[in-house]
């Protein structure tokens, strides 16, 4: 397995997590697929990789929810694709997700922490 | 619920969207310096494989049961693609099938389902008289005074015409015409529910004499007086008197149905009109039995009440009229049913016998499916072992048959198109609607509907038959004897109906063979070869009696006189054209006056030199000559049937009898028999000899007669050569109905001709159809029971014995079939023998005949298996196992 090194540094994400980052990138600029995929890359520090596999169902699945809008638009390469873009909803959404991942991760770090604490 | 288009749509902008994605990323490795090649290398790995993105996301779109079908229908079309012998020789049958039975309902429909082109056409009827003394009564024309009674009395019908077929010459415009034409009461339009396109229809006066009033056909108009110029007001000269154009029929109108169309409608104020103020006119002779009735119902009054409303008038009008109207019934039909008439039954039959084609055609494809059903058994267990429910591989398998049967039915609708011509061509001339047989809509959903029959006829039972019992168990087994045997069973099943099938339609190909060869063999009477026969139309206004007498005396001689003719008289009516003239007559001593029981036979006119000019044989006595004019001693010839039913053991010549037939003369003369000729077929080459007499021409031409020119060279000169002796005679006359003795001999058996090519033609696809699907059952027979015939040959077996389980088994199994479609066959012959005329009941040669053709077929079907299963080499299958 030739392949296998590469991806020794990958996180898998939890369940519901993409959605999250898709409409955080979202937040900033309307964007293509692949230029989301390149984003969360460039993002996490080369971390989370998004394999088209999960992020296209994904963004259909945001489409299909109303959360974001896709639209055919001739990309900076001179490629025709479909770029999205976040909706009020989505926007709305993102907000209450935030929220809740923020609450979240605040809850993990503190149980890691005291976990951590003890163990030093 | 989402349509196949969104997702088809959406499935384009999907995969364009991933190929955008992809073109992102090579480009973007390739700015950053790597080759292209291995840019996209490196791309493809890092995307993941592009086809199951793809189904992931269709996934969550979900699918739609017209979807899932289609699915299941991509599936069984990459079965069948990798399966591709088996697919061609399916489709093939299929096609075949399908295309002739599709070739076959455009003909029926056009003929006989497709509405007549008249308003409401459902409560027309035709009303008929029939005699009552007739088991099986043909229709009789009426009279015009019966049909004014009859106007005036009915409560059923709301309106009813009268019509007669009659034939005009159009002068001056251009060379004289012969138009065929009508002469009908003035209510005909309106009855049958048609608006002239120009113009109007006849006014109710105009029936009564002097209106000189007539109706021309959009056809006609187009044809000789330019689509351009209104032609209502203008004069035209029709049998050498003026009328004046009152109306145009709609584009494709023809009552009556007449092939070629009726194209010119006189009132019958044509028949009113008299030449001699003494003579009583045509429409006041309750005798004179020649004119067709067509009536409209009222609304919501059935057909019987009609019936039951003119059996009461006919019988009032026998007892007020006894002497016309003895045994004179009524009969009432519905017009459809008398316009299409002889045409329905065998159209019906071959439809029928078509619909057996395919049958087989179904049959022998269930076979294949059955075959391939056992053979794809581990892969279907291994899909019901992956979680597919049985319902599901039902469906699957059931998608294959359906897809089969799409495919067939295309190829079946291109097939019929390619046949339609053909079929068209060979169909009789004057059957009604041929001109219409399309592949319509109609026609298109009724190969649906056949196909979709053929694909549950031939999915069905093999589905159910492969997924049976316990598809897991089989994942393991690699040989399943028991299954196998079941399987061949229900395959030997299959062959014995298919060849019951088979055995019915060669029995009735047979029959049809035998009785057209019957037919054509009849000797009708006379010598067809070389003969030319046409007619001339002499208007009654320029014509008297005497005129056309001489007309004809000064016509004859000279056609005689032409080069290259041996001979030339005139009859009427001819034989084989349809008509025969039925005219009574006394015998001395039996001048019954009792109507009752007056005698009858048949009636001819002929010319001096007519049974030469035909090679009838004078029997006895002599023909014709010019002495018997219009003022010699009266005389007639009679038919041996004749001589034999009314004169029998006496020499009939000199002998008197009295036709009640005159021309010129007040009272019907008693005539002397100066000859015997031998008997002729008349009307059909199908009918019994019966008596008849003639009478020469210059004593009883009562008809346009028809021309006979007996040619001694080259026939085709002929008809060019009596037009120009007849235009040099008189200027306006024009010949017509130009056809060769020959011609009208082989028209006459026309239909006959149609429905046996037909019948044997399906009778041998399905012999071929049978004999193939023998062999396959035959032959995987074989290839089953490799195993077992290699294990008779090691124990000593030779190889004749085991030739003959092979050949054995193939003859018992179309024994079988044999026996169950004689039994079917004999239970069907009467069918058939109602719906055609030529047939007789099939014999024990018949069904030996069928019984040879057959076994042969069975033989030559087990030849190649036999072959393979005598060299089945005992070591090497011993070894597999």
């Amino acid at each position: 397995m030739a392949a296998a090194p590469r991806h020794k540094n990958r996180i898998e994400l939890l369940q519901g997590t993409l959605d999250l980052l898709i409409l955080e990138q979202l937040r900033w600029a309307p964007s293509h697929g692949y230029g989301l995929s390149q984003a969360i890359r460039a993002h996490s520090g080369d971390v989370l990789r998004v394999d088209a596999g999960s992020l296209y169902p994904a963004l259909h699945r945001l489409e299909r929810q109303g959360l974001v809008r896709a639209q055919w638009a001739i990309s900076e390469r001179k490629q025709r694709t479909r770029v999205y873009r976040l909706t009020p909803r989505g926007r709305r959404h993102l907000a209450g997700e935030r929220s809740k991942w923020e609450q979240l991760s605040l809850a993990i770090a503190g149980v890691l922490n005291r976990a951590g604490s003890s163990e030093a | 619920m989402k349509w196949p288009l969104w997702h088809w749509q959406q499935g384009r902008q999907l995969d364009e969207e991933l190929r955008s994605h992809l073109a992102m990323a090579i480009q973007d490795r390739i700015d950053r310096g790597e080759s292209p090649e291995h840019a996209v290398a490196a791309a493809r790995r890092e995307f993941g494989n592009v086809l199951l993105v793809r189904e992931t996301v269709r996934d969550m779109w979900g699918w739609t049961p017209i979807e899932q079908f289609w699915q299941d229908l991509g599936y069984a079309g990459r079965a069948l693609w990798k399966a591709r012998a088996f697919t061609v020789a399916a489709v093939l049958t299929l096609s075949l099938g399908i295309g002739a039975n599709t070739a076959m309902f455009s003909v029926v429909r056009a003929v006989i389902l497709r509405p007549l082109p008249f308003a409401e056409p459902d409560r027309l009827v035709a009303v008929n008289e029939m005699d009552l003394r007739s088991a099986t009564p043909p229709a009789l024309s009426v009279s015009w005074p019966d049909f004014f009674d009859w106007r005036r009395d009915t409560q059923t019908l709301e309106s009813m015409a009268a019509y007669h077929v009659s034939n005009f010459t159009v002068t001056g415009l251009g060379p004289s015409r012969h138009v065929p034409g009508a002469v009908v009461s003035a209510n005909l339009f309106s009855t049958l529910g048609v608006e002239p396109s120009l113009g109007r229809a006849f006014r109710e006066d105009e029936e009564d004499t002097g209106a000189n009033v007539v109706v021309i056909s959009e056809e006609f108009r187009q044809r000789y007086l330019g689509s351009a110029a209104d032609p209502v007001g203008r004069a035209l000269a029709v049998n050498g008197r003026s009328f004046t154009i009152v109306g145009v029929t709609p584009p494709g109108f023809n009552f009556p149905v007449t092939s070629p169309p009726t194209e010119l409608w006189l009132t019958m104020a044509e028949d009113a009109r008299v030449e001699d103020p003494a003579d009583t006119p045509m429409t006041r002779q309750r005798g004179a039995h020649f004119i067709q009735v067509v009536g409209r119902m009222r609304a919501g009054v059935g057909l019987e009440r009609v019936q039951a409303e003119f059996r009461t008038l006919s019988a009032a009008l026998a007892r007020s009229d006894t002497e016309n109207h003895a045994h004179r019934g009524s009969l009432v039909t519905l017009q459809r049913d008398a316009i299409t008439g002889s045409a329905k039954r065998p159209l019906f039959l071959l439809l029928a016998a078509v619909s057996c084609v395919l049958l087989i055609a179904c049959v022998n494809l269930a076979n294949l499916m059955t075959s391939r059903g056992v053979s794809r058994q581990p892969e279907l267990a291994l899909r019901v072992a992956l979680g597919a429910s049985r319902s599901r591989v039902v469906r699957l398998l059931l998608a294959e048959a359906a897809a089969l049967a799409i495919a067939s039915a295309v190829c079946g609708v291109v097939i019929a198109w390619w046949s339609l011509d053909l079929l068209v061509g060979l169909a009789p001339r004057d059957t009604r609607g041929l001109q219409d047989v399309s592949i319509d809509t109609v026609v298109l959903t009724y190969t649906a509907l056949i196909a979709a029959v053929s694909a549950l006829l031939v999915g069905l039972a093999p589905a159910l038959r492969a997924t049976h019992g316990n598809l897991r168990q089989d994942l393991r087994a690699t040989r399943t004897t028991t299954g196998a045997r079941s399987q061949r069973r229900w395959l030997n099943g299959l062959i014995v109906l298919e060849t019951a099938v088979g055995v019915v339609l060669l029995v009735a190909a047979t029959l049809v063979i035998t009785g057209l060869d019957r037919l054509t063999h009849v000797d009708p009477g006379f010598d067809t070869s070389q003969v030319a026969t046409m007619r001339v139309t002499l208007p009654d206004s320029r014509y008297p009696f005497t005129k056309k007498v001489a007309f004809y005396d000064r016509l004859l001689p000279e056609l005689s006189r032409l080069p290259g003719v041996e001979g030339a008289a005139i009859v009427g009516p001819l034989p084989l054209t349809g008509s025969r003239y039925t005219i009574s007559f006394e015998l001395p001593g039996n001048s019954v006056v009792d109507a009752e029981r007056r005698l009858s036979a048949g009636f001819a006119f002929v010319s001096p030199g007519y049974f030469r000019a035909m090679r009838i044989p004078v029997k006895q006595g002599r023909e014709f000559t010019t002495a018997d004019t219009e003022t010699s001693p009266r005389t007639v010839v009679i038919n041996e049937s004749f001589a034999r039913q009314y004169l029998p053991g006496e020499n009939p010549l000199g002998k008197r009898i009295k036709p009640g037939l005159s021309t010129t003369e007040t009272e019907t003369p008693w005539r002397e028999v100066v000859g015997v000729v031998s008997d002729v077929k008349q009307q059909t080459l199908n009918e019994p000899p019966g008596p008849a007499y003639f009478v020469p021409h210059t004593q009883g031409l009562i008809t346009t007669p028809h021309i006979v020119v007996r040619a001694s060279g080259a026939i085709d000169a002929i008809p060019e050569a009596v037009r120009r002796v007849v235009a040099a005679t008189d200027s306006e006359l024009a010949i017509y109905d130009v056809r060769t003795l020959q011609d009208r001999l082989s028209n006459s058996v026309a239909s006959q001709r149609f429905t046996t090519f037909l019948l044997t033609l399906f009778a041998g696809l399905g012999l071929l159809l049978t004999t193939i699907g023998l062999y396959g059952v035959l032959a995987y027979g074989v290839t089953q029971r490799t195993h077992e015939f290699g294990v008779r040959v090691a124990l000593g077996a030779s190889s004749r014995t085991i030739v003959a389980t092979v050949v054995g088994g193939a003859l018992s199994l179309v024994g079988s079939g044999l026996l169950l479609g004689v039994v079917a066959a004999i239970a069907l012959a009467r069918l058939m023998m109602a719906g055609l005329d030529f047939v007789q009941p099939p014999d024990i040669s018949t069904y030996a005949g069928v019984a040879v053709v057959l076994l042969g077929a069975a033989v030559g079907a087990a030849f190649s298996p036999a072959r393979r299963a005598m060299r089945v080499d005992p070591v090497r299958t011993l070894r597999s196992n």
